[in-house]
Formats: structure tokens, sequence, C-alpha cells
């Protein structure tokens, strides 16, 4: 019987060695970068701000957290931000809620199904932030997540800026002196993220063109300048992201410009009646909206399929107190179509300095524009579809503007794939799916 | 939304057994699985009533049965594309396919035979958590084939045979959606089970004694199932978008055409082959059609594109005594599944099989047999495009089976 024990020894063995079955691993590299210290610069985006507010949980999801977690495969080195002590950061947080449905006079309507919708978190949760998020920390002096929300281009090298932006002011070493590119130098960073520039025309863009005004080409190419040069002088070697347009983000997609929607015969002939004379008319369904522009003679027009709704446009007057059909609607709250073609003109002008410095410096260049062009039809990862729509869309947060971790993830992976091509890199890419998305009640 | 789309593969349910390209299992002989698989044109016992009714009349007993069954223990790992460090493995449920053929000869000519096996039947589970879990997180599925066959020996040289088949399945699947609260993440379970009629039609041709010809055609069985019914556990908010409802689908299950031939070389040693062909290409897309459709809840269409395969199979059988035989044999499998439309509940590969078994007879018309199948599932990278769900997969599967024979 030996010769046939022999067939179930090598059978037995063959189980034994080949038992579970086996991939050759990924095996990360700097390639001929140097991950040691890595510092990011930028605005909100880069700071982990979303959902309105900047807080905890927020900024451990923040793109250069993440990116920051995968460097440190390839022998990338400590990573820290300053931190909020909760997740209520400056009481400007949203959450999405099941809100009771009220009539023009706030009496709640009896029967109707509650409607989603975002609300301050803190209507719901009364209690005060920690205090801590308010107070210049020394321990956050050293962090290596530099992203300051609110600041554009030029802020990044103002001495002081601490005294003008409470955020940088919880982790500025020297409020009253350091500028933000100065703190950053003052860490000895060998590779850099940069990616700044989305408030020098998005400031503007947020008041609906009527306050602020968007940073001059020249003052762009100066501050964008001196910050690649300081932080490239000792070798440091960086990625940097250019700036994508207002039309591919939601705060300025989601109310559409024929939003008023007419059901009743009478509503549309009482809107004819009283339009005329101005030659406007109305129908049954979807019309345009009564908008305010002081060029008119009557200081009122409808608002052509071009131009941009913003997303802080108060519902509640729309319904009941009849704006963009008795009344117009303020001009703070839409972009024409000049204010449009002015933030077109300067994003372009500063995509453009941005990828020749980057040219010039060898730096590893991230294409956020075409990034968020190609979300807006649609992004798939693992099976999950992305687009850039309000709240379903999965990319953008509840304010509309920033994003939510998975967004924030796409984008750390964009940010990696530019490293990797520049510096002959293998840092890892994350799991989008890691990441949680918009919450909902 | 496409992250339904191919929320419920049946076919893939069908498809999912890891033991070979698409479902082709052929474990329905614990002797012929020890010969590389190969049944066609065997006349070994009563298991010829599923590998070709053509050759049951040729069995001489008056009363032959077979019993049996295999463990399935099978591996397939994930290693997502570069540059990533994610990898998963599946932790598949033991498999326990079995059979029971029973025969009985009503003249010379003519015999009579019941099949019932698990052609189709298995468990995947990727678990809760990995990266694929919006495709499939685990899926099970029991068919069970009732075939009644009648066979005839038309001379001493020709046997034909057929058979009705009556297949029953159930299956349960649950997948991960991308929706969450503060509890976690959503998910939907299917669970449904059909039943559908195919046939099972051979000839059996003995030119001379010492060679055997086979040829075997069983048809395409079409599981439709229009009562599968979807669970959904959402936020509470989304519930109105998510209606537990139920689903119609169809599970086209291929036709295959196997030819084979075995020759008795001298009174110990029998060598076979065969060839099995396997119309997979009526796999093209997966339709699920939602009864309660919303925004969020579309009927969608999810291509698949399997390919028409050809399996061949290699193996040989050695008596040492009348009381102990031996088998060696192999194949190779080619997987159907299209590489750019390859979705993980389906991890099918190109796979090597092979197997070896022994019988021993302790009375002469008593057979335990045993057989152990290897399966290598040959590492390759692969791609759901609709998904945009790439990586590289490998496959193992051991398969130790047990079974009896007796005739009288």
């Amino acid at each position: 019987m030996n010769r046939y024990k022999i067939f179930a020894y090598i059978f037995i063995a063959a189980v034994i060695t080949a038992c579970k079955p086996e991939i050759d691993s990924f095996e990360p590299s700097a390639g001929n970068a140097d991950f040691t210290k890595y510092i990011a610069l930028g605005n909100s985006l880069t700071s982990g701000y979303l959902d309105g507010d900047l807080f905890k949980s927020g900024q451990e999801n923040s793109y250069p957290n993440i990116i920051a977690q995968q460097m440190k495969f390839a022998g990338g080195g400590e990573f820290t931000q300053p931190l909020m002590y909760d997740d209520k950061g400056f009481g400007n947080k949203m959450v999405l809620n099941l809100n009771e449905v009220k009539d023009c006079f706030g009496v709640p309507i009896e029967g109707a199904a509650p409607s989603l919708g975002p609300v301050l978190y803190k209507k719901l949760d009364p209690s005060m932030p920690d205090p801590r998020n308010f107070q210049n920390d020394p321990d956050l002096y050293a962090s290596s997540n530099l992203g300051v929300p609110g600041a554009k281009s030029f802020h990044l090298i103002i001495p002081g800026y601490g005294m003008l932006n409470p955020y940088f002011a919880r982790f500025s070493a020297n409020i009253q002196q350091n500028s933000i590119l100065q703190q950053a130098l003052s860490l000895n960073p060998t590779f850099f993220s940069l990616w700044i520039g989305n408030n020098d025309v998005l400031t503007y863009a947020l008041a609906g063109g009527e306050q602020d005004s968007i940073t001059s080409a020249g003052l762009f190419t100066y501050a964008y300048n001196l910050i690649i040069e300081s932080l490239t002088v000792n070798g440091a070697k960086g990625v940097v992201a250019n700036i994508p347009d207002i039309s591919n983000i939601a705060y300025f997609t989601t109310i559409p410009y024929n939003g008023l929607a007419l059901t009743s015969e009478q509503q549309v002939a009482g809107l004819n009646m009283g339009y005329a004379q101005l030659g406007i008319t109305f129908a049954l369904g979807p019309n345009p909206f009564i908008v305010q522009d002081p060029d008119e003679p009557a200081g009122l027009r409808q608002i052509k399929p071009t131009e941009l709704l913003l997303l802080s446009l108060p519902q509640d007057s729309i319904k009941c107190a009849g704006w963009g059909s008795l009344k117009p609607i303020p001009a703070y709250y839409f972009l024409d179509d000049q204010e449009i073609a002015a933030i077109k003109t300067a994003t372009g002008l500063y995509n453009s300095i941005i990828g020749s410095i980057a040219e010039a410096k060898g730096l590893a260049l991230v294409d956020a524009n075409s990034i968020f062009t190609s979300a807006k039809s649609g992004l798939i990862y693992d099976g999950v579809k992305f687009n850039a729509s309000y709240i379903t869309g999965g990319i953008n947060s509840l304010d509309g503007i920033h994003l939510t971790p998975r967004g924030n993830a796409i984008v750390a992976n964009f940010f990696i794939e530019a490293i990797n091509a520049k510096y002959q890199a293998a840092i890892p890419k994350v799991d989008v799916t890691d990441y949680p998305g918009i919450i909902f009640p | 939304m496409r992250k339904f789309t191919s929320l419920v593969s049946l076919v893939l349910l069908l498809t999912v057994n890891s033991l070979a390209g698409g479902y082709q299992v052929g474990l329905h002989g614990v002797k012929q699985i020890g010969m590389g698989l190969v049944g066609t044109s065997l006349t070994l016992d009563a298991s010829s009533l599923f590998y070709n009714p053509g050759g049951l009349s040729f069995i001489s007993p008056d009363y032959s049965f077979a019993l049996g069954g295999s463990a399935i223990k099978s591996f397939t790992l994930y290693k997502k594309s570069e540059p990533s460090m994610t990898e998963a493995m599946t932790d598949n449920p033991l498999g326990t396919p079995f059979y029971f053929y029973g025969a009985v000869r009503i003249t010379d000519r003519l015999s009579a035979g019941l099949a019932i096996n698990t052609p189709y039947g298995n468990g995947l589970s990727w678990g809760k958590e990995w990266i694929g879990r919006y495709m499939i997180q685990d899926l099970s599925l029991r068919a069970i084939f009732f075939q009644p066959t009648l066979s005839y020996k038309i001379n001493d040289q020709l046997g034909v045979g057929v058979g009705l088949v009556y297949a029953t399945g159930k299956f349960e699947m649950n997948r991960a959606l991308p929706v969450y609260d503060a509890g976690g993440e959503g998910s939907v379970s299917l669970e449904g089970s059909t039943g559908n009629i195919g046939f099972n039609a051979g000839i059996l041709f003995q030119p001379i004694e010492e060679l055997n010809i086979g040829i075997d055609y069983r048809s395409s069985v079409d599981m439709e199932v229009d009562d599968v019914t979807a669970t959904f556990d959402v936020p509470i908010s989304l519930q109105g978008n998510f209606p537990n409802t139920t689903v119609s689908t169809k599970l086209p299950l291929p036709a295959n055409v196997d030819f084979g031939a075995s020759y008795t070389y001298d009174e110990k040693l029998l060598l076979a082959f065969s060839l099995n062909y396997v119309f997979w290409s009526s796999y093209d897309s997966l339709i699920f059609d939602f009864e309660k459709n919303t925004s969020a809840l579309t009927d969608s269409r999810n291509p698949r594109l399997y390919e028409n395969k050809l399996i061949a199979r290699l193996g040989a059988q050695y008596k040492i005594n009348d009381a102990f035989y031996v088998r060696l044999g192999g194949y190779y499998d080619p997987s159907p599944v299209n590489k750019e439309y390859f979705s993980p509940e389906t991890p099918s590969l190109n796979s090597i099989g092979l197997t070896a078994g022994i019988s021993v007879y302790p009375m002469e018309n008593l057979a335990i047999d045993l057989s152990f199948l290897y399966i290598s599932g040959q590492e390759g990278e692969r791609t759901y495009k609709p998904d945009n769900f790439s990586g590289t997969f490998k496959a193992n599967t051991y398969i130790p089976g047990i079974g009896i024979t007796y005739n009288f």
C-alpha cells in the first residue's frame, strides 16, 4: 500500500504549502522626493473645513492629512494639525435634519411629511463649543497643516495675518508678526503642498459680485512667486493645485435660473398683468426668476439661463415673500453674466500662472479645475458614483463649497497621483470609500 | 442608480462558484472527479445519468445507486490596482454539493433512473467591510436539479438517453449601499427562489469494446424570478427612496455540449479525455426590474458580456487489483468572464484543476470512492469597468470528495 500513501502525502503537502493564494505586494517608495517633513499650505479646503465650519473630525479627514498618512508608507514623518477640541468648531457647523414643514405664517402644516434639509447644528444642540477652539494655543504652533479658512493668495505673505483671521490666530506662533508663509518656513519642510487662489475669486462670488474684489493677476503672481521661491529655496519639493471654475461648484449650480414654478393660471395671469409694461411674460411651469438690475429702466429683469443663483438664496422668501416673482431677487444673491465673465477670466489667469510657475520650478501640478469639471458629469470609485450635485453627489459637503471626507479622499488621490508621476514616487492611494460621506438623519 | 446595477445577479449566484469558469461545477461523481472531471464517455456507475444518459444503458447491473458529496474550501484574493496597499480575501463558508443517482434496468435495452444533484450552489463572502462591498458582500445559493431519465441501447454499439431537468434554486445576497446615518452604512438584502425546466440528452457509441465515444447536450435553463424580495436598511430620511419591493430578473444558465472518448488500454489502465463547450455568450447582461421605482431606485441593465468557452479535460484510472483503483486527472478551464467586466460577484479566473482519487471495493458490488480536487485560479488583472473597480485576483480551491456506489 505504500505507493498509494505517496499520493496522499503529495496532496497533503500541496494543500499545506499552497493553502491561501498570495500576490506580490505593492512596494511604496519616495522616489526622488523626501517626505520626512511635509507641510500643507492653503485655505479652507486645505484646513479640512466642511459643512460650514472647521471642526475636529473634518480636520482629521483633510486631504493633506490623508496624503500625509499615505506618505508614511514612503518614508513620511509625523503630520500634525491645528485640531479643534470638538466637532462644534466655531459653532457654524451644519447637519442634515428632518425639519418640520411650516406654512408662510410659521405654523406647522399638520400631516406634512418632514422635509430633509441642512440646519445649524447648534439649533439641535445649543451647548457651547469648547472655549479652547477660540484661543491661541502654543501646542498648535508646530502644526504641519497651515491651511487657513478664508485665506487668499496674498494673505499668506501678510505679516501678522493672525490679527485678521481667527483661524490663523489659533495657531500662529506670533500673532502680531508671523505670516503664514513665515511660519511654514520655520518648520523646515522637505516637501510642501500649496492649493491657494480659490478665495481670490470666491469671496467676491459668494457676495454675488456685490462686495469684495477679485485679486489682480499682478498681485496674484507676486504672492504666488514669493511663496514658491521661499519654499523651494532650500531644495524642498512640492505639489501645487490650480483653481476650479465656480461653475463646477454646487453653491452656484444648485438653484436653477428658472426655479420659479407657477402652478395656477391665476398666478400666471396676475404676473403677466403686473409685468405687461416691461414685456415680461410668464407661463405655467418653470419660469426664470425676476432679479434686481440697476442698469435696467425698471431696476429689474428676468434672470438669464447663463447667470448663477447662490445657494444662500432664502427659499422661504421665494415661497412666501414673492421674491423672484412679485419682487426682484437682490443682486447679492446671484452672479450676472459680467460678474461670471470677470471670475472666469481671473480663474484662467491664475491657473496659467500656477501652471507656468509649477513648470519652471519642476513642481508636481494637480489640475483641480479639470477634476472638478469631470466631477460634474460623474466619477465612480469602487462601485460608488459621485457627482458635483449638492447633497446627493457625495463630494460637496452641506455648505455647497467644501468637500466631504470622501471628496477630500478623491482630491488626496489626485495629489498622490501627481506627486508619484513627478517624482517617480510610489505613494499608495487611499480607498475613497473608507471615508465618510454625507450623514443623513 | 448605478449602485444597484449588479444588485441581484442570480446568474452570478449561480456563477459564483469559485470552482470553475462560470458555474460549471462538475462535481457529479467522485470517480469522475478523480479523473479530471471527465465523465461523458465513461460508464463507471449510475452517475452516467448526469454525464451522459446515453451511457446509462451500458451499465450492466439491474439496480445501481451512487451517493456522494464534496466539501469545497475556496479562497479568492483581491489586490487593488497599484498604487494601493489594499487587499481582501474571501472568507467563504464550506460548500457542500451532493448527488444521488438511482438507475434500474427495465429490459435488456431500456434503463430508467433519477438524478438529484447540485450543479450550482456555493457561498461567497468578501465580508461586510471590504472595498468592493457596494458590489457584493456575500451571497449564498442552493440549487437542486431533479432529472428523471430514460436510456435505450439501440444495439451493442450505440446507446441514447434523455432526461428531463427540473431545477430549483434559492439564494440570498447582501451588499452595502453608499448612504449613511449615525449608525453607519446602508445595505440591501435580496432573497428569492425559482424553478424551471430543461433537458439532458446524450449518445454513447462503442465502436470496439475498448473505445467509448460520448456526446452529451445539456440545455440552457432560464431561471426567471419575478418575486425576489429586496429589503433595504437605509437612514430614516431616505426610506421613501428605497422602498422594500420585489425585483424581477432572468438568469440564463447556458447550454453545454460535451464530447469525450475513453480507451481501455489493458485490463488495468483506462484513459479518457473530454471537451466541454459552454455557451456562455447567452449571458450578455443582467437586467433588474424593480417593481417600485424611485429616483434613487431605477431599473438597470448591467453588461456581463460572457464568452463561450471550451474546457479540456484528461484523466486516467489504474486498477491495482479487484479491490483497489487509483485515478489522476487534470483540466484547463478558461474563464468565460470578460476581463473588463469582471465583477467580484463572480471571481472566475482561468483555472487549472488537478485531481486524484481512489476506490476501494470491500465487496464486489460496493465501492467507496475518495477524490481530491485542487483548483488554481491563475493570477490576473481584472476590471469591472462600470464600477471603476480593478485589481489583481488569484484563487485556490480545495475539494475533497467521498461517495459510495452500490449495484445489484
